[in-house]
């Protein structure tokens, strides 16, 4: 696993918090809402107490408990539903990205150095999210409600009235059959009555004398007038105040009452808090089409969330785009408690610390010394009688049955009031307050008993939270369970088929695990989990577990980067692109330049191919054309399926920007250094009886005796004119340049006489390769060479045919695996300087000559004929080394390559062809 | 018997790996990567526990049955390395080192 910004001393106790449900009155959620938050939003930022706190348990001894955090929320009726969570968790994870220019860890291993994030907050904010949308369950109470803040304004007509009210219809939703949802932890619930004062707006006589009543009635400890709202909203830019709930209510929107959208898009929008803006025409609407106390729909329904951008696998941006702009018109201008001065937060603070110390923990005392009685009583009574009754029965010992006998049951189910469940309530009471010694003991027993009873639910849960107690008991006198937990999980897996439960015991087992430095068992936890039914758990699951086996004492890089792929394959099922992407770039620093051609190309297009849904295509390019530079052991059919995958993103790169600069193609290869050069008309040497005096043509091989006869033969004569002596500027005449000449200096050409470059081409792939309008690209500077004075020094390129005539090749076939040569013609019109830079050409396949491959083409370019359009222009550039210097010992010491130019002809005026032809004589012998 | 047989040097790249099925050669390839781990780890342990150094085989990664398998690849590829004109780390062409491992494979098909 990846570091974590929280320890897992903090995590666990941050997960599991004492719940309080808070019911407010249409009044005094409409003062909330002037800040633009409900009552329990009001409360988050303020949770956590800022102070120890003590307090007695059973036996009288002090307990301390710090850094105690509580968790207000309103009443839901409705349990969460599943889709929704996912969806949530899903947008969760979307959101989180790893942030731009992020330095990350080098780690070598071996012959490794791998580049990896250390951390994954994407994960973290996920499990977040995880703990805190659990539904609550009846085989435990953890997050089952132990409070109720009842909440009424100072500016209602009859706050008194209206408290009783809150009172009874508290009363009526925990009691009545109609509601199974929320779940209480005891049925008579603590009764916390809050009176809301505005102090810009209300009567401060009024609240405190209301106060002074209720104070007569519900007694001191039991009520609490909390003053908000002391700046008038319209003064709301005077002065900045720093705003706590922006960090909070973008994540949390679990329990948010709030409509607001809380989409992937929507999280960025949260932060901007430029516009002050208050519009209260929206806020009067929410209030109003509320029912009395907004607590009929769970926050996580599904069909609030119409938003196009947060549907799963939504790769369409453009929309995603256009809706993340009506998000942000919808979410700007909302400042989260602009009514509230830094007075009011310190108000709400003690608010909290006041209900804690007061209320909440004297209940919680009560509660458990009343549980602690029950069980005393029960243990000295029933469980001598039953455990000896059952040892009458069952012969001379109850024998320890194995968690994999019971597996046919799963198990019975106690009613919410069992007394069975007493000794749960009071372990789970006891781990809220961190009271771990106690805990442990009591899950303990709780879990021997669960499993005489077959409750296997019930005993898996005590199990879990057994292991967990265990673990943070302070000075830990005993050493972490696993097994216990590996017990627990398999059987939330397999008997009760309770994934979700299952997925919580292995991500806290995993994170005590790692704290540890237990990273093999963690990671065999983690893959354990992974299961068809959810692909982003899994994908996330095996992230971790990579992260795992990198983080080992001895680093296992390999099986880092495979289960890299794993996750990177789940992301991308999961629609998490960007996710899928990350890892298989993380997979491919292990991969790349091993030798490993199939695995690297598998994740070379898998790479190409998610860059390009993320439309990043310059990245979908580069690993498009390395599957096809390197040498390809592919077979046929999947060689032809990347060769298509890469002419349809080059095409969009292309069409994206019509003017840019050719691309430069990576196929077919170019022998550079084969290119032969002819100046000159094509000359038969042989045209029926007439041979022709030369040795030059295309068509022939290079032949060194011949030529060495040619240039003795023509040095002779350039002898006789010259009266005997050659001249010391004298080369002999090149019709023809090859690798074999000497081309170390400018050629000259004829205007009006063809040039004739020939360019070998070879194809690597195992399928053919169609190159349509082929041509010479060139650059042209032309030259009066009659005019003294010229210092306009044009350079033209390609396409001015009034200078330079290109012949263009209109279809070149080069079969698979084939070398092949093209020849291609220029015909200078002018004189001057010309250069042959490259050849231009469509690449493209030939059409349905292939089947289509097993892995599925892109969207567009699906199965069936390709036409000819299914091509790309783009162009290759001819460069051709010289011969390696080998003169001076500078040279012979140093690698210097001399220049070849071949390819940079000079045009020159027109000159007298001299061409002879001789007969051929037959002989007869 | 054997479906996949793979030289792997001591860099981590492949010098002969071939599958019988051909089908499915990238799974393969996955997997005998990924082993190399395995056979990291098991080197590590060899050396704190001193052994016969002259012992190479290491132990199965997998339950199967076979040591003798070993021995004959093994002989195949001190074969392959006496050969004077074969350039240790490169990918092993050697037709003698290819049928002998055509001749592992053949018994499973």
């Amino acid at each position: 696993m990846a570091q974590c910004v929280q320890s897992v001393q903090e995590l666990i106790p941050d997960s599991f918090v004492p719940c309080v449900a808070a019911l407010c009155s249409d009044e005094a959620e409409r003062l909330t809402r002037l800040n633009h938050l409900s009552f329990a939003e009001l409360l988050k930022p303020f949770s956590r107490l800022t102070s120890e706190v003590h307090m007695r348990d059973p036996n009288n001894q002090l307990h301390v408990i710090k850094n105690l955090k509580i968790a207000v929320s309103n009443i839901i009726t409705q349990p969460p539903q599943p889709g929704a969570i996912r969806k949530l968790l899903n947008d969760v994870v979307s959101g989180s990205q790893p942030a731009e220019g992020l330095v990350a860890n080098v780690i070598t291993a071996g012959d490794y150095d791998l580049n990896i994030s250390a951390t994954t907050p994407w994960f973290e904010s996920y499990r977040e999210t995880f703990l805190q949308s659990m539904p609550a369950s009846d085989h435990e109470f953890l997050n089952h409600y132990l409070a109720c803040m009842l909440v009424a304004s100072s500016s209602e007509a009859e706050p008194v009235e209206q408290f009783s009210k809150l009172s009874q219809e508290q009363h009526r939703i925990q009691h009545n059959n109609d509601y199974s949802y929320p779940k209480w932890f005891i049925p008579n619930t603590l009764k916390y009555y809050v009176l809301l004062h505005d102090v810009s707006a209300g009567d401060e006589q009024r609240a405190e004398s209301i106060y002074e009543e209720m104070k007569q009635k519900y007694g001191t400890q039991g009520c609490y007038l909390l003053k908000i709202n002391s700046r008038a909203s319209n003064r709301a830019s005077d002065e900045q105040i720093p705003d706590p709930w922006s960090q909070y209510l973008q994540k949390n929107s679990i329990q948010n009452q709030d409509s607001y959208e809380d989409g992937p898009c929507a999280i960025t929008s949260n932060k901007n808090s430029d516009s002050n803006l208050l519009s209260l025409d929206g806020l009067d609407n929410e209030v109003k089409d509320g029912l009395p106390n907004n607590f009929r729909a769970h926050p996580l329904q599904l069909d609030q969330s119409s938003d196009p951008s947060n549907s799963i696998d939504g790769p369409d941006h453009v929309k995603c785009a256009s809706s993340l702009h009506e998000t942000k018109k919808g979410n700007t201008g909302v400042i989260h408690g602009a009514c509230l001065t830094l007075t009011d937060h310190d108000r709400i603070r003690q608010f909290i610390q006041e209900f804690t110390f007061r209320g909440l923990l004297p209940h919680i005392e009560k509660t458990i010394r009343q549980l602690n009685d029950q069980l005393i009583s029960r243990k000295g009574l029933s469980r001598s009688l039953f455990s000896a009754t059952k040892k009458w029965f069952s012969g001379s010992k109850v024998p320890e049955k194995s968690i994999n006998e019971l597996k046919n049951t799963s198990g019975l189910l106690y009613p919410p009031e069992a007394p069975e469940l007493q000794i749960r309530k009071m372990a789970d009471l006891c781990f809220l307050v961190q009271h771990y010694d106690l805990a442990y003991s009591c899950y303990h027993t709780a879990k021997k008993d669960f499993l005489n009873d077959q409750a296997m639910l019930y005993a898996a849960g005590a199990l879990e939270m057994a292991a967990v107690s265990a673990f943070l008991q302070p000075g830990a006198p005993r050493p972490y369970p696993a097994h216990y937990m590996d017990t627990a999980i398999q059987t939330y897996r397999d008997i009760c088929k309770n994934m979700v439960l299952a997925e919580r015991c292995v991500l806290l087992s995993a994170e005590i695990l790692k704290s540890q430095s237990k990273y093999s068992e963690a990671a065999a936890l983690l893959i354990r989990l992974t299961s068809e039914d959810s692909d982003l758990r899994s994908a996330l699951l095996l992230e971790q577990a990579a992260h795992c086996f990198i983080n080992m004492k001895s680093p296992m890089v390999r099986k880092y980067a495979f289960h890299m792929i794993l996750a990177g394959h789940r992301f991308s099922k999961a629609g998490q692109k960007k996710h899928a992407l990350r890892c298989y770039c993380q997979a491919m620093q292990v991969y790349k330049g091993k030798g490993w051609s199939l695995a690297e190309d598998h994740i070379n297009f898998t790479i190409g191919r998610q860059s390009y849904t993320l439309r990043q295509l310059d990245n979908a390019v580069s690993a498009f054309r390395h599957i096809l530079i390197n040498e390809s052991k592919q077979s046929a059919a999947q060689q032809g399926a990347f060769l298509r995958e890469y002419l349809y993103v080059y095409k969009n790169v292309s069409q994206l920007s019509p003017d840019g600069p050719l691309p430069q193609l990576p196929l077919p290869y170019i022998n550079s250094s084969a290119t032969r050069v002819f100046f000159g008309h094509d000359r038969r040497p042989a045209d029926g009886e007439k041979q022709a005096a030369t040795h030059v043509s295309l068509d022939q091989e290079y032949d060194s005796e011949s030529s060495q006869q040619w240039r003795e033969l023509e040095e002779q004569v350039v002898a006789v004119v010259n009266k005997g002596i050659i001249p010391s500027n004298f080369h002999p005449t090149q019709y023809c340049l090859n690798s074999y000449s000497d081309n170390s200096r400018f050629p000259l050409a004829v205007v009006e006489e063809p040039i004739t470059v020939e360019v070998a081409f070879r194809n690597p792939l195992k399928v053919p390769l169609l190159l349509t309008d082929l041509s010479l690209l060139w650059k042209f500077q032309p030259k009066d060479f009659s005019g003294k004075d010229n210092e306009e020094v044009k350079e033209l390129v390609t396409g001015e045919p009034e200078m330079i005539g290109t012949e263009v090749i209109s279809e070149f076939l080069i079969n698979s695996e084939e070398s092949k040569v093209a020849r291609l013609k220029l015909f200078p019109h002018h004189i001057g300087e010309l250069h042959i830079l490259g050849v231009v050409y469509n690449l493209g396949t030939i059409q349905g000559s292939m089947t289509v491959d097993g892995i599925g083409a892109l969207p567009g370019c699906h199965t069936g004929k390709y036409s000819l359009s299914m091509s790309v222009r783009g162009k290759q550039d001819l460069e051709i080394q010289g011969p390696r210097l080998n003169n001076t010992k500078e040279e012979k010491t140093s690698i210097k390559y001399g220049p070849d130019r071949r390819l940079d002809p000079i045009i020159t005026e027109e000159m007298p062809l001299l061409e002879r032809n001789q007969r051929k004589r037959k002989c007869i012998i | 018997m054997a479906v996949c047989v793979a030289v792997i040097a001591k860099e981590n790249y492949p010098l002969y790996i071939r599958s019988a099925p051909t089908e499915n050669e990238l799974k393969f390839h996955y997997m005998v990567h990924t082993s190399l781990d395995v056979v990291d780890e098991k080197i590590s342990a060899m050396g704190k526990a001193l052994v016969d150094q002259r012992e190479l085989y290491l132990g199965l990664l997998y339950p199967t049955e076979d040591y003798k398998m070993f021995r004959k690849l093994h002989n195949s590829y001190t074969d392959v390395m006496c050969n004077p004109f074969y350039n240790p780390g490169d990918r092993i062409q050697s037709r003698a080192f290819d049928n002998m491992v055509t001749s592992m494979m053949i018994q499973v098909c």
